[in-house]
């Protein structure tokens, strides 16, 4: 799995690549904490590329989501391929995360 | 058919293991999407084997057994961890707000969803064995 960041305006997206299991999930979660920490709470995790997670990425989702909300931001996710939208749904997690087609609708979700 | 793989009880196996199931299921004549849950199924089952079954050590054996049987998919996986007790398990929360959504505790949910039957058979002595079933699809 590999991450990279890109800034757009007061907007951090993460672009990751690969599975997201119980060995790739930690580097997830710190690169989701390094952006809260940093004062990122508007957050695009760019899912384009992601071909696979387990429960392991959806914890990494649910935290954030959870740290971004709690300070007025937000986790949403653009271009979630069918086999991640279908753990997802599995997981009632489309009912709580914001999906959009594209990165710049998520982007732009924000007002940014 | 029957395919059978061995394998240390390592997250960075995890890989290994969906790619084994993901050969087994190309070689039973599995459509994709029946092979997505199967591989998410042993995915979860052996991060959990081992994350509580071995939990701090490293030279735990993950056994792995794939055969095809009259329009099924059976995936066997034995271990000599710790045993759990599935009815233990706290019922996954899918359904409350992000407030109250607690963050992990969905392995075991996925499992059940993902495949048609899940039986454990716990034993300390000769091994713990999990069986998976899934349905394939007719391919006509």
């Amino acid at each position: 799995m590999e991450i990279q960041v890109e800034r757009r305006a007061a907007v951090a997206v993460l672009a990751i690549a690969g599975s997201v299991d119980g060995a790739t999930a930690p580097a997830l979660v710190a690169a989701f904490r390094e952006e809260v920490g940093g004062g990122w709470i508007r957050i695009v995790g760019d899912f384009a590329r992601v071909d696979y997670t387990s429960s392991a990425g959806l914890r990494a989702l649910l935290e954030t989501v959870k740290e971004t909300r709690q300070r007025g931001g937000d986790l949403r996710l653009a271009a979630v391929q069918p086999e991640v939208r279908r753990v997802l749904d599995l997981a009632g997690f489309t009912g709580i995360l914001k999906l959009y087609d594209g990165v710049d609708a998520a982007v732009a979700s924000f007002g940014a | 058919m029957r395919v059978e793989t061995t394998v240390a009880a390592r997250v960075e196996n995890l890989a290994e293991v969906r790619a084994f199931v993901e050969r087994a299921c190309a070689e039973a004549g599995a459509d994709p999407r029946a092979a997505s849950d199967l591989k998410l199924a042993v995915d979860e089952v052996c991060a959990n084997i081992i994350e509580h079954g071995y939990p701090g050590r490293d030279d735990g054996a993950i056994g792995i057994a794939c055969e095809d049987e009259n329009g099924m998919l059976r995936v066997t996986v034995t271990d000599n961890g710790r045993s759990f007790s599935p009815e233990d398990i706290p019922k996954a929360d899918t359904s409350s707000g992000w407030e109250e959504r607690p963050v992990g505790g969905l392995g075991w949910h996925l499992i059940r969803r993902s495949v048609d039957d899940v039986d454990y058979r716990p034993d300390p002595v000769r091994g713990n064995r999990l069986t998976l079933v899934k349905r394939l699809p007719d391919q006509d």
